[in-house]
């Protein structure tokens, strides 16, 4: 079975570099037979790279440790849910996830793409090939996930035990699946510079996918934030960590991309924009893999370093982003203009958020990267932490934020930004009173909570009432308000979700930040404690034994104000033998949409324990917000519109459309 | 055999994915003009049905509408230049061709090169599986922990377990397992004597307070345990005591009967703490010791032939059971020292081997060997 | 405003912005970056009390001291100079005697660096990468003596 595993991936390795070589030249001197090799060769490569990573993914729920990735990073004794989820808790694994769903999304566009013109889906396969060959070869020659051990030990080394934990077994396919999610949109791209035009489906095809791939990788973020802030006992739910940094990245440019596929699709028009925001999307996102990937970058990303692979995907780095970017100087010119537009419209402040959301790119892009050319170049050692992104990314954000609600509301071509800004009255009225609130009646408020606050109410009210206007609210009965309601596009209702989310997340941060607390206090069994108005009795620690682990729990009682126990937190000192390691289990206990959030530090002699406390206003919000934003992006998917392709054999009397009632 | 079978089939099918699009008929592809006309159809239909709900007002509308007209009418002033079906000339054939055979080809070559097609799977609980008599020592071990964790408080699986730890070196999973049996079956002497014994060994030989108070544990249950006996006058003796020890020892001789396997065991620590008396603080301590007073009793070939043969028998266990880090150190010290700088290099290469080239033993092995100065060879 | 006039106010905006942008971004950079020291780093270069580094290096062996609540002292080392922390709060699980730490705050008037976070490493495996380079720089530290 391994060895099968094994072949099929050097199988999907040769099929890839057929689908790199035959669709393009069948492209190029219009051989039709050859255009159509990319598809059965898409599914077909897809097929065998499942086929091998199943073959892995069985090796380790066996504990085969004849597999030397097995035997590095798992042990018999994990329960089989972490047994799994270790195939890709490591490198080797990792990277084989990640062709993976670069195959399987290759094989997407084989499959549905059969309306697509036949030079265009020849090329995206190809390109799409193209990429799927450098990992593959990356992968057999730096990283094989397959290299055997014999004879075998009888014993695995254990996976890193921060790793074991549910959240490997989500965050990781979800944030691949955003990550490679976009080289669609990079392949369908370089395939229009390479021939040189763009087809109006172009436009209809790249924007669902980057609705998909933009839905996994917000999923992919959220995730991983919670899995950080409940996994590393800090309490942080985001530490502008290169790494995280890097999953980032391409969450901003995809954001400008999803929005300028929009004005492409409906009006022809930012070509240009669109064109290199997806090749820059990628791009960010490779560079992402290099940087986690290398080994440049200290963190539990890091699996192991070897040079070798760095120099190997700085290659590939280098071959696709340069590769695409003197493609895209060369052949934009040739692109025609689109539609025109006036500067204020819904047009421009789509331009005006790409403006902001690329330079915020571009300020976390030289944050990440400027400690590491710093270091290579004098040698000096620097870090760039969340005092840098405050002062930086934060600027940038505020404004992009405070005119997020103008934009749904402008026309097309020449907007009115006053006749606007008349409809958000409401919204501004609802922010300033939330502003006013905060400000006299939580005490501690600082000006910028207040203000955060009154941020995250205008982008909430802002999104509804965009959802008002479009039904027409005030303007008509309430009945037909209603039946308007019900009828709108469902791209509409995914705009004002994702700005909603936008809105959630945001008042969650100000909350968590601004009106949290915390208290490190050493505690002896039967004290209590209170914070924020709860208060905790510590019931003492209780010794464990887990399936590879033992562990101290420390048991808390949250005492009500009656004087009884209204549920218990328990947070735990866990030591994996092992790999003679210690984590720390934080214990959570959510209220409302704040939580009360505990890590036990050192044990005293004397059975103190170092406990600390925080409260955590709101915090849900965060990941929350996130999820009503992938919510968006799957509602805008639903779209009728996204789902018309091309000439259909069999289409409707064309009188017939006009009556046709939306879905 | 049947891995082959797979491997052909698989080559096969993904050939054909390459063959069958190319020897196939080519449907009639519709030009990219008709796609793009087909959009902008779906976009009219689109603004009808946003002016049905009132989305936008009909002026806008019709603007938008003459725009996606303008669109249309560039269309058809471009002109249909769908790809045109040529002939295959001499050059896409030969493509056709190159592309079928590079699948078999570079799958088979790479494969050849890297995968080990003769190695089985081994699932771990395939390998307990198999019949006891067929499985190292490793596997049973392994089968037994499987067993424990599945019933942690069985008392009689850690009290046999224990003694097995010990005797594999893996000192501290016996000192766990010695206590599991204490805690789960009670006290006995034979149990206290090994948790002592796994206590003393894990600490490099040292009989700390800790491993003295599991021996003495042990006389209590049994005031005539040899090994509880022989560890605690051990004891003595490194903490300097060195009459009370060999008192303790004598008086341990005198009462051990004639055929227990103790007494070569107290005559040599006798002898070793006698001629350390002699020599003052000569650095012979360990269970060499007597041997390596007797080398120095011997002519110098027979010394060198006696060492020569320690070294090979070591070598050997070695080649049996690779996983030994102390044995491997000792023999890599032992090639240096005789000399023998290519041995002690090849040796240092198979430790390297045994435990990976990435593993903490083999980064430990290479700055041991470094410190002999020795290089690697790779 | 002709279109060409329009076209060139918007190029020019949007170039105004990005160049506030780059400005606010160095400034940042200069402002906000913290170097990293380590212990024997610090007699050469002038760190004024209160300037946020980061300071990292081995932790001493025998200078952990547990004083009141939860606060920590320790002293940070390379092997050829030490310096005196004090932290409070929740040390990381995998801080040990002789093990890497990175330590990020500023110094006090008393000489006595305070210390806001401490990183250990993520892994038993690894040694935090500025940490292990430093060593290496001064070659008190090899790869193979990391166990």
């Amino acid at each position: 079975m391994v060895e099968t595993g094994h072949f099929a991936l050097v199988l999907a390795f040769a099929l890839s570099l057929v689908q790199m070589l035959v669709p393009l030249y069948g492209a190029r001197v219009g051989n039709l037979k050859m255009m159509a090799v990319g598809g059965p060769v898409a599914v077909t490569g897809f097929a065998l790279t499942a086929l091998s990573f199943a073959a892995l993914a069985s090796a380790y729920a066996g504990s085969d440790f004849s597999v030397a990735s097995v035997w590095e990073n798992s042990h018999s004794l994990q329960p089989l849910i972490y047994r799994i989820t270790g195939t890709w808790g490591n490198h080797e694994g990792s990277m084989l996830l990640w062709v993976l769903i670069l195959t399987f999304f290759g094989a997407l566009v084989a499959v549905f793409g059969s309306n697509l013109p036949a030079t265009l889906r020849a090329n995206v396969l190809a390109v799409q090939g193209t990429i799927g060959a450098a990992f593959f070869l990356f992968i057999l020659a730096t990283s094989n996930p397959f290299i055997r051990l014999n004879p075998a030990p009888i014993e695995g080394r254990d996976l890193n035990p921060i790793l074991q934990d549910l959240g490997l077994a989500i965050h990781p396919p979800l944030l691949y699946l955003g990550y490679v999610g976009f080289s669609i949109c990079f392949s369908f791209s370089v395939a229009a510079l390479i021939e040189g035009r763009i087809d109006a489906s172009w436009a209809r095809w790249v924007r669902p996918w980057t609705l998909v791939a933009w839905m996994f990788l917000t999923g992919g973020i959220a995730m991983g934030s919670y899995w950080a802030y409940y996994e590393l006992g800090w309490g942080g739910f985001w530490f502008w960590d290169p790494v995280e940094n890097a999953s980032f990245m391409p969450w901003l440019a995809g954001t400008a991309l999803l929005h300028s596929a929009i004005v492409m699709e409906k009006r022809s028009a930012l070509k240009i924009w669109t064109l290199l925001l997806a090749i820059l999307t990628f791009s960010l996102s490779l560079l992402g893999t290099f940087l986690v990937r290398s080994g440049v970058l200290t963190s539990v990303h890091a699996f192991a370093t070897d040079p070798a692979r760095g120099v190997f995907i700085l290659c590939i780095l280098t071959l696709f982003i340069g590769g695409s970017l003197a493609l895209f100087a060369l052949r934009a010119s040739r692109l025609t203009a689109g539609g025109l537009f006036h500067p204020i419209s819904r047009e421009g402040a789509l331009v005006l958020n790409n403006l902001f959301l690329t330079t915020a790119t571009a300020t976390v892009l030289v944050g990440t990267l400027y400690p590491l050319a710093l270091e290579a170049v004098t040698g000096g050692k620097i870090s760039v932490g969340a005092p840098f992104f405050d002062l930086t990314f934060g600027p940038l954000m505020l404004p992009l934020l405070a005119i997020v609600p103008f934009g749904p509301l402008l026309a097309w071509k020449r907007g009115d930004v006053l006749a606007a800004a008349q409809r958000l009255m409401a919204a501004f009225a609802a922010a300033l009173v939330a502003v006013l609130v905060t400000a006299l009646f939580i005490d501690g408020a600082s000006v910028f909570a207040a203000l955060g606050v009154g941020l995250a109410v205008w982008l909430l009210c802002g999104a509804l009432t965009d959802l008002a206007v479009k039904s027409g609210l005030g303007n008509v009965a309430p009945a037909v308000v209603l039946s308007r309601f019900t009828g709108l596009p469902r791209s509409v209702f995914g705009t004002a979700l994702a700005h909603l989310g936008l809105g959630l997340t945001l008042l969650g941060i100000v909350g968590t930040v601004s009106f949290g607390t915390e208290k490190i206090l050493t505690m002896h069994a039967g004290e209590t404690v209170e914070l924020s108005g709860n208060t905790l009795r510590f019931e003492g620690l209780y010794p464990a034994q887990g399936p590879n682990y033992s562990e101290d729990r420390g048991r808390f009682l949250v005492i009500g104000t009656d004087g009884n126990a209204k549920g218990e937190i328990s947070s735990a000192k866990r030591f994996y033998p092992v790999r003679q390691t210690t984590t720390t289990e934080s214990g959570i206990r959510t209220i409302g949409f704040s939580q009360l959030y505990l890590s036990l530090g050192d044990e005293g002699n004397d059975g103190s324990v170092v406990v600390r406390l925080w409260w955590k206003p709101l915090v849900t919000l965060i990941w929350g917000g996130a999820l009503v934003m992938m919510a968006g992006a799957l509602m805008s998917l639903m779209d009728r519109r996204l789902r018309v392709g091309a000439p259909s054999r069999r289409r409707k009397p064309a009188g017939a459309a006009p009556a046709a009632s939306a879905p | 055999m049947l891995f082959w079978v797979i491997a052909a089939i698989l080559t096969l099918g993904a050939s054909l994915a390459v063959l069958l699009p190319l020897a196939g008929g080519t449907k009639g592809a519709s030009s990219a003009g008709e796609h793009d006309l087909e959009v902008y159809r779906d976009q009219l239909s689109e603004l009808d049905r946003d002016v049905a709900r009132g989305l936008i007002q009909p002026a806008e509308a019709e603007e938008a509408r003459a725009e996606i007209g303008r669109r249309i009418l560039r269309l058809g002033a471009a002109g249909q230049s769908g790809p045109a079906a040529r002939r295959s000339s001499m050059a896409t054939r030969l493509v056709a061709t190159a592309a079928v055979l590079a699948v078999p080809l570079v799958s088979w070559g790479l494969y050849i090169k890297l995968g080990s097609p003769d190695l089985p799977s081994q699932p771990l609980t395939e390998r307990l599986a198999k019949n006891p008599a067929d499985s190292s020592v490793d596997e049973l071990v392994a089968r037994a922990e499987a067993h424990l964790a599945a019933n942690p408080s069985d008392g009689r699986g850690w009290d046999v377990l224990a003694p097995v730890y010990l005797r594999l070196q893996r000192y501290s999973d016996a000192v766990s397992a010695y206590r599991n049996a204490i805690r789960l079956d009670g006290d006995s002497a034979a149990r206290q004597a090994g948790l002592g014994e796994a206590i003393a060994n894990a600490a490099g030989g040292i009989v700390s307070a800790e491993a003295q108070a599991a021996f003495e544990a042990a006389l209590k249950q049994d005031p005539a345990n040899a090994k509880a006996s022989f560890y605690l006058a051990m004891g003595l003796a490194q903490e300097g005591r060195t009459g009370e020890a060999t008192a303790a020892w004598q008086k341990m001789l005198a009462a051990l009967p004639p055929d227990s396997p103790w007494r070569g065991a107290v005559e040599q620590a006798l002898a070793d703490t006698a001629s350390k008396s002699a020599a003052a603080g000569a650095p012979a301590n360990g269970p060499d010791a007597q041997a390596v007073d007797a080398a120095q009793q011997m002519s110098p070939q027979d010394r060198q032939a006696m060492i020569e043969t320690m070294v090979a028998s070591l070598d050997e266990k070695l080649k049996q059971n690779p996983r030994d880090v102390e044995g491997w150190m000792r023999l890599i010290r032992s090639y240096a020292v005789l000399g023998k700088a290519d041995q002690a290099r090849d040796a240092l290469g198979r430790a390297i081997a045994a435990f990976g080239a990435d593993s903490e033993e083999a980064k430990k092995f290479t700055a041991f060997a470094a410190t002999l100065g020795l290089a690697a060879t790779e | 405003m002709t279109r060409k006039q329009k076209r060139l106010s918007v190029i020019v905006a949007g170039l105004a912005f990005l160049a506030a942008a780059t400005g606010l971004t160095f400034y940042a950079l200069g402002q906000k970056a913290s170097y990293f020291y380590m212990p024997g780093d610090l007699a050469t270069a002038t760190v004024q009390p209160g300037q946020r580094i980061r300071l990292g290096g081995l932790v001493e062996k025998g200078t952990i001291v547990r004083g009141q609540g939860a606060t920590v002292a320790f002293s940070v080392t390379d092997k050829q100079k030490s310096v005196k922390v004090t932290y409070t709060g929740i040390l990381p699980d995998l801080f040990r005697e002789e093990q890497g730490v990175i330590t990020e705050g500023s110094f006090g008037a008393d000489g006595i660096f305070v210390a806001d976070s401490v990183l250990a490493k993520h892994d038993e495996r690894y040694m935090p990468k500025e940490v292990a380079d430093g060593l290496k720089a001064k070659g008190v530290w090899q790869e193979s003596k990391s166990q």
